[in-house]
């Protein structure tokens, strides 16, 4: 049974809010299905949104918001990039590991048939990069292949730690396509030490040595670090150690430390807080790499079409925001 | 040249980002603007005549007591086009077995705000011309937003409680409320139209007859030219309620002028 006077409610609250403010109407003890039918009717017919429905109350917004992907730099558009964990299991332990990778890991790839796949998929879902990432991906007995059909559809970069450029595995990065594909190298401080003390003994020196062979085989090195939040403002240094390898400067990436995975510290990062870095895994899609081994953070176990994979988090996003906007107003600074 | 400066009561939050939309529309052209708020019709139209605002955008018992107070030395300049059809619904429970006006006899009618033309001073003009007079119907007054001359559209509500309480057997309310309420279709079994009254002038923009030609034309023609279909235009033409700005329909008052007479309503507050 709808609650009549449940809609005379809206109109004289709408009435009372500008155009893009939220107010909230409660129905009490009523049939909270019937009622937010009723109030989503209501909304549908007289241009006004409904923003979210509880039990016994919905938020709504008078007018329409602005469309929150609009309010992206194009470059932060979810479905920009795709990354796509190869596998999970490392040669290393390090201790902030956002997916807790380590030798002991199990791999969980995701393989050269779906690898090649989501390539050609994201061509046609507008994605402009591909990003491979693990778990070390140099460990995969088929890298090669995996890589060539991402470089064969669109520029590529590949995050590694740099430390497994001998044997056969070097000969699978020399047979990489130079032009399309680009190395990235975790590299944590100027000195050994504070590096070492997260990703193990003797780790600073063979990354390093990874930088200069990568760079002796032509290929292009971006080096990323991962610091304390309250360590970034000491980075000239580092800027200054990775000039004197032949990192250019813009391929000198320096983020902070998420408190995700085997991390105990870091700055929290939520599906809410965080723009979606649309993530693929052998269990699914998540909302970013950060989390590519949380649950919380996943956002469908379907990876085909892709394009719905990327929709989907689009929308996600979409509804966050504007759920983000409504409590901002809701709690205005005085 | 001076901004034309606009009257306009604040009835509602959204009337400071309809005013801004306006005056931005009319910003870089020939006829710039700028707006004051007023808290009630009475105070604007105080403020029309003796010239501190050049144009009151007013309800029509505004206009019909500018036009008392001036004499008729004032005219109206534009207008929503749905100000020109606009109309009063007679609405009951859906099932109550009302067919007409006289279908009131003996019942009880909750009516809006005092000063409100659609809710309250028509009804009652529109009862009297189906014989019906006040013996005949007991009304319920509800004057929840005097002032604002029903803008609001509260008092109105209040009136549809009241019939969905059984405080009262029908309510007299504004067609903009009947459709904001979905008219009969979000509430399926709430309430039935028995009686729609003829169209009748709503609001319009008001100037006293000294106001030059010369200065009030061009700002009239730039506002007559905002387009639905432009991007730009369209958000301001939808919360304002319209599709198109139009010249006034000024025999669409004429119901109002009569019923002020009948009821002796006052040409001021
Ligand atoms: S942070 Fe990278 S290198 Fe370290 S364990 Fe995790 S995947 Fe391996």
């Amino acid at each position: 049974m709808v609650n009549h006077a449940l809609v005379l409610d809206l109109v004289e609250r709408v009435g009372a809010v500008a155009t893009g403010a939220t107010f909230t109407v409660g129905w009490g003890a009523d049939d909270p299905e019937v009622a937010s039918e009723t109030v989503a009717a209501w909304c549908e017919r007289t241009g006004n949104q409904l923003v979210e429905v509880g039990d016994s109350f919905a938020v709504l917004r008078r007018g329409r918001a602005a469309d929150p992907l609009l309010d992206l730099d194009p470059d932060q558009l979810p479905g920009t990039r795709l990354w796509m964990y190869t596998n999970f299991d490392c040669n290393l332990a390090c201790d902030y590991c956002c997916v807790r990778s380590s030798p002991q890991t199990e791999r969980r790839a995701l393989g050269l048939d779906r690898v090649r796949q989501l390539a050609a998929e994201a061509v046609q879902a507008g994605v402009s990069e591909l990003i491979l990432t693990g778990g070390e991906p140099f460990l995969l007995p088929d890298l090669d292949e995996v890589v060539a059909a991402c470089t064969s559809q669109l520029p590529t970069t590949l995050l590694t730690n740099g430390m497994l450029f001998t044997g056969h595995r070097l000969e699978r990065l020399r047979r990489m396509d130079r032009q399309r594909l680009t190395l990235q190298i975790s590299v944590d401080s100027a000195t050994p030490e504070i590096h070492d003390s997260h990703r193990g003994k003797r780790s600073w020196k063979r990354a390093v040595d990874g930088i200069r062979i990568a760079h002796e085989e032509g290929f292009r090195v971006k080096v990323a670090a991962t610091l304390p939040a309250e360590q970034l403002h000491e980075v000239e240094p580092f800027h200054v150690f990775l000039d004197t390898l032949g990192v250019a400067r813009e391929d000198q990436v320096i983020r902070a430390l998420a408190h995700r995975g085997v991390s105990e510290t870091g700055i929290e990062l939520t599906m809410e807080s965080l723009i979606p870095e649309v993530t693929i895994t052998a269990d699914g899609v998540y909302w970013h790499p950060i989390a590519a081994d949380h649950e919380d953070q996943l956002v469908s176990r379907e990876l085909f079409p892709l394009k719905n994979a990327i929709d989907e988090v689009r929308a996600r996003f979409v509804e966050h925001r504007q759920r983000a906007n409504a409590a901002a107003a809701w709690f205005p600074c005085a | 040249m001076d901004p034309i400066l606009v009257g306009a009561v604040a009835y509602t939050p959204n009337v400071v980002t309809i005013w801004e939309g306006i005056r931005d529309y009319f910003a870089d052209t020939d006829s710039e603007m700028d707006f004051v708020l007023f808290s009630n019709y009475g105070r604007q139209v105080d403020s029309l005549i003796d010239g501190t605002v050049d144009l009151a955008w007013n309800t029509n018992l505004a206009w019909v007591r500018t036009v008392a107070q001036t004499d008729g030395a004032c005219k109206a300049v534009a207008t929503r086009d749905t100000d020109t059809v606009f109309q009063t619904m007679f609405v009951c429970r859906t099932g109550a077995g009302m067919t007409d006006l006289t279908s009131l006899r003996a019942r009880r009618l909750a009516l809006g705000s005092k000063d409100s033309a659609q809710a309250a001073i028509l009804p009652v003009q529109f009862l009297a011309e189906a014989g019906i007079g006040g013996d005949d119907v007991e009304l319920l007054r509800i004057n929840s937003d005097v002032g604002k001359h029903g803008d609001t559209g509260r008092s109105e509500l209040d009136a549809l409680r009241a019939v969905l309480d059984d405080r009262a057997d029908a309510a007299a309310i504004g067609i903009n409320t009947w459709e904001a309420i979905g008219r009969d279709q979000l509430m399926p079994g709430a309430f039935e139209v028995f009686w729609e009254s003829p169209t009748y002038s709503h609001c319009n923009f008001t100037a006293l007859e000294s106001m030059p030609d010369e200065r009030i034309q061009p700002w009239v023609d730039h506002l007559l030219a905002m387009d639905w279909e432009n991007p730009a235009h369209r958000p301001i033409l939808e919360m304002e309620g319209l599709r198109q700005w139009v010249l006034p329909r000024l025999e669409g008052y004429q119901s109002l002028f009569d019923a002020v007479a009948a009821q002796g309503i006052t040409a001021r507050w």
